[in-house]
């Protein structure tokens, strides 16, 4: 293994866990989509890696490609509504709480009906990142994310209530 | 906003992923698929209008300057649109999916407006460049081929022409929804 590849090779590791979850905040839960999409994030990563400058933090520079290529992807490919894909709910997953599996896919329901801006937003809220990044990946001002993130918390919580 | 911080620790409870033990080799091998898909695009391309130039010097057009103008009308049309496609497919994949996603967005708003208008401007042209072309050829065809032939010819034609304008109606249904989505 070259180094550029043991870099990248710890690069996935590190961050395959979040790019995941991002994912599946685009994809109602969809695991086969999102695991599609953390592939074809990765090879993006690959292809610009050579070209990453320091410029910001590698997790802000991956955040980035990640949200930017569900963006992308999630429009080339048919997303598969909810009820589809929830069928694995029943056999699997034994030792998850049912309840909290529903709860989680009611969130992923709610999270789906946001602008697509917004749900970027929210789902790097829910993943913690503090607003300076988010507004480092968006691209939008720390101004502008504050205000936003209130309203859509509030929309959110709004939604998942019902 | 405690509420708030109810979702984000129901977010946070999420079952651990498993990161896949071969991911890295997995990439590389789609990597290498990838470039392999391009180099064989390309040389289809090349080996179509390589055929079509052999073909076009194997039937001596070249003698009737009609003829010449409509097999250039046609291939010529087909070329270009078939160029178009290849540029739009690479510009696509040369967005810079590192910028931010406001950048991006804008960009990727910027391509999909190209798109239509290829498919709203460039594309009736290139399928009325191409339609000229064939009916000028049509005489020839009718003195040198059977009636039946001939027949089959036409009505074929015609029949490709709807499928064709078919497709290229279904794809642009496809791409001002995605535009739609961009501006949502």
């Amino acid at each position: 293994m070259n180094n550029l590849e043991s870099k990248f090779d710890s690069i996935y590791k590190e961050n395959y866990p979040k790019v995941f979850r991002l994912c599946q905040g685009y994809t109602n839960g969809n695991e086969i989509l999102s695991k599609d999409l953390v592939q074809e994030t990765f090879i993006k990563v690959w292809q610009n890696l050579k070209s990453f400058r320091n410029d910001s933090s590698i997790s802000t520079w991956i955040y980035r490609i990640t949200v930017n290529t569900c963006l992308i992807e999630l429009r080339k490919k048919k997303t598969i509504p909810i009820k589809d894909h929830l069928n694995h709910l029943d056999d699997d997953n034994e030792n998850r709480s049912e309840e909290k599996e529903l709860q989680l896919n009611h969130l992923y329901r709610c999270i789906d009906k946001l602008k697509s801006e917004n749900k970027s937003i929210i789902l790097l809220e829910l993943e913690g990142l503090p607003q300076k990044e988010i507004a480092d990946i968006t691209g939008l001002s720390h101004e502008v994310i504050r205000v936003r993130l209130h309203r859509i918390k509030n929309q959110l919580t709004k939604c998942v209530k019902q | 906003m405690t509420e708030f911080k109810d979702l984000k620790s129901k977010w946070e409870q999420q079952p651990k992923v498993e990161i896949p033990s071969n991911g890295l080799e997995d990439i590389i091998k789609k990597i290498n698929r990838l470039k392999h898909k391009q180099r064989i695009g390309n040389i289809v391309l090349l080996t179509t209008a390589l055929i079509l130039t052999v073909f076009f010097f194997y039937i001596n057009a070249y003698s009737n300057a009609l003829v010449t103008f409509a097999l250039f009308l046609m291939i010529g049309s087909l070329l270009i649109r078939v160029f178009l496609e290849y540029l739009s497919i690479k510009k696509l994949n040369q967005l810079d999916v590192t910028s931010t996603t406001s950048t991006f967005t804008t960009n990727m708003a910027l391509y999909y407006r190209g798109r239509i208008k290829i498919h709203y401007i460039i594309t009736p042209v290139i399928l009325l460049f191409y339609c000229i072309g064939f009916i000028i050829l049509m005489p020839f065809f009718k003195s040198s081929l059977s009636d039946g032939f001939y027949t089959y010819i036409v009505v074929s034609s015609i029949v490709i022409l709807l499928i064709m304008v078919f497709f290229i109606g279904k794809q642009i249904q496809k791409e001002m929804k995605i535009l739609k989505q961009i501006k949502d």
